[in-house]
């Protein structure tokens, strides 16, 4: 099995690309922060996000059912699936029922966790993703990369060579607004095809029942109003009680992942069409038992807006698919272990507890700390690799002990400065592998800072 | 089943209340809010073009939008009603819309379907043309949120700018699957009432 650094290791073999990703998320990191200083009162906006989300939490039970009740009164039918393989199973139901074999789908980070795509194809029922982004994946057979730009680690020779290859573009053209306009034309006959549309979900409310998507291209809107039938799959956290609270997570979302002052179309979905159906599934799948968790309760306050992958030294330079999960970066690195802690125990260590994902977080979720925490219940569950474990240990004797500290280190700067070369960048130092060890200097902190300022030292007291 | 489950599950894991904050008061002054929205506008790559009289505005329509589907003032509503087939709508170049009232913060739109007969039609349309009135320009969402006051009606969008994507490398293009091109007249001393 790989991990998350043998991962980042292929992802850093193309290092014109890899500092192409990284730049990239970096430039949108800073139009994210341009957006933020321009608007009066962005921290307490980012603060009064977090409360809604903490209170909406604390009285979900009552804000689910109230939903459900307008949703009804709206003339939307209401699915609950507890698991993944539940919502599969209601979204295939809905289609049979209905006759229907064609689907388009929007972004949803939802669907994509639950692997409704590959279920439904199983099925034999052709399911189209609408983003360009994710069309593009879909096409290329891969997961998304990233939450809010799916296909950023992907270059626009390969896109369009897959587009010469199925959708018939001219070859080697590679003008983004050429193959955008490939797109368009090919998904236009999708949206027109199709029998039914199915949305992830920004936000419930409950206070009227609506579903609000936003997207920039439009594309859960042609979906949606083109077909007969719309289903939208949202988890039961993305309920917030009154529509006046949309204002503040609107205003804070695309500054936050794009750096746009809002969304294209930002669209609120409350009654189904003239002689059209509109379904909604609401999901769990593990999030009623996070609520539970006071640790990481925080992490359901999550809007998706990606912030704090773009933000992320470390995705920025191993790239989403390292991660391995639906959800790859700071956040995904929380979430995944809830799902599988065996399979995902690297990802909590594949950060470097800089805190700037929690810095950027629009509703404030403590991601650094979270990560932390994970680092520490891992290592209590015993789930870490031999080789981690011994080395942990052997670290914490060290380093609660002021003799071996100070032996330690002086050893060390001497092997540093003695050794060869391939003695010290060994197989065993992993650390070693891409970096170089700094110069050893001679003396310790500890030495120069008695010598300095210590008792009877140059600077120090008489 | 599915649903006893899941809020027994949320009932089992009861966390402690926690109160809903005030509602956010955001004490923005001496906002210029219909200079704001245009300078806004164009930034995401809208257009705006500014009409003072009623006369200026036929005379624009009549130029630059003689060929448009306008669907203003329940004009052509019952030529396109919600049954209609969506290949028709495929044909629509040039839709002209009411707009009901803009946002100064992020130059969006706001529309429901009581301003077109067919959800599909602001989206399915190679260009779309809101009508706006400049005094109908609020700050900001917390005032636009207000305005509507819950008559969101079947479906309600803000719309800003064309469509676009930048999933090719980043690149921006305009005219991902919605409008290519998205123009707003704007127009002073309360003409389009």
């Amino acid at each position: 099995m790989t991990n998350h650094a043998h991962r980042a290791g292929r992802f850093l073999k193309n290092e014109e690309r890899a500092a192409w990703h990284d730049k990239t998320l970096w430039m949108i990191r800073q139009k994210r922060d341009k957006m933020a200083l321009d608007v009066p009162g962005w921290e307490e906006l980012r603060e009064q996000a977090s409360q809604i989300k903490r209170h909406s939490l604390s009285k979900l039970n009552d804000y689910l059912v109230q939903f459900e009740e307008q949703a009804i009164n709206n003339g939307a039918q209401i699915h609950w699936a507890s698991t993944a393989g539940r919502l599969n199973e209601i979204v295939y139901r809905i289609i049979k029922e209905n006759h229907a074999s064609k689907v388009v789908k929007s972004k949803s980070m939802l669907t994509e966790e639950c692997g409704l795509n590959p279920f439904l194809e199983k099925k034999g029922v052709k399911i189209i993703d609408t983003d360009l982004g994710e069309r593009i994946i879909q096409l290329k057979q891969e997961p998304p990369s990233h939450i809010v730009m799916p296909a950023i680690h992907v270059k626009k020779e390969e896109i369009s060579e897959l587009f010469h290859q199925k959708l018939h573009s001219e070859k080697g053209n590679y003008d983004p607004t050429y193959l955008t306009a490939t797109a368009r034309l090919h998904l236009r006959q999708k949206f027109l095809e199709a029998d039914v549309a199915i949305t992830g979900v920004n936000f419930a409310i409950a206070e009227n029942g609506a579903i609000v998507v936003c997207t920039n291209e439009g594309n859960a809107d042609m979906g949606v109003h083109a077909a007969p039938i719309q289903i939208h799959c949202m988890g039961i956290e993305k309920i917030i009680p009154r529509t006046s609270d949309l204002a503040v997570f609107i205003r804070l979302l695309a500054r936050s992942a794009t750096g746009q002052h809002i969304t294209t179309y930002t669209s609120h979905y409350l009654k189904p069409k003239t002689s059209g159906q509109m379904h909604i599934v609401i999901v769990d799948n593990g999030r009623s038992e996070l609520i539970g968790k006071e640790d990481y309760r925080d992490s359901l306050k999550c809007i998706r807006c990606g912030a704090c992958m773009n933000t992320c030294p470390v995705y920025r330079r191993s790239g989403g698919h390292s991660y391995h999960y639906v959800i790859p970066g700071p956040i995904g690195s929380i979430l995944a272990p809830h799902s599988n802690s065996k399979k995902y125990k690297d990802l909590p260590f594949a950060s470097s507890l800089c805190g700037s994902c929690s810095d950027v977080c629009p509703v404030k979720i403590n991601i650094h700390g979270q990560l932390y925490r994970w680092r520490q219940d891992l290592s209590q569950k015993g789930v870490l690799s031999p080789i981690k474990k011994s080395i942990m240990k052997i670290s914490g004797k060290i380093l609660t002990s002021t003799k071996m500290y100070d032996w330690s280190g002086r050893i060390a700067r001497w092997c540093i400065e003695h050794f060869p070369r391939k003695l010290i960048y060994n197989r065993l130092n992993i650390w070693g592998k891409e970096r170089e060890l700094p110069e050893a200097s001679r003396e310790s902190f500890k030495q120069w800072y008695n010598k300095n300022y210590g008792e009877g030292g140059k600077n120090g007291q008489k | 089943m599915d649903r006893n489950k899941i809020l027994l599950n949320i009932q089992r894991n009861k966390i402690k209340p926690v109160k809903l904050p005030e509602p956010f008061y955001s004490a923005e002054k001496g906002v210029n809010k219909v200079s704001l929205f245009k300078e806004i506008l164009l930034q995401i790559g809208g257009d705006c073009i500014e009409v003072n009289t009623t006369e200026e505005l036929n005379f624009l329509l009549h130029n630059n939008f003689k060929n448009a589907t306008d669907l203003r003032r329940n004009k052509l509503l019952e030529k396109f009603p919600s049954s209609y087939s969506k290949e028709s709508l495929e044909g629509l170049k040039t839709v002209i819309l009411e707009g009901q009232f803009g946002v100064a913060e992020n130059g969006s739109i706001w529309v429901n379907d009581s301003n077109f007969p067919n959800r599909l039609i602001p989206f399915i349309s190679e260009e779309l043309v809101l009508c706006l009135d400049s005094t109908q320009i609020v700050r900001n969402m917390h005032d636009a949120y207000f305005k509507i006051n819950n008559a969101i009606s079947g479906f309600g969008v803000f719309i800003s700018g064309p469509s676009k994507t930048s999933d090719i490398e980043q690149h921006l293009v305009y005219g991902a699957h919605g409008a290519k091109k998205l123009v707003v007249i704007l127009s002073h001393e309360n003409i389009l009432k």
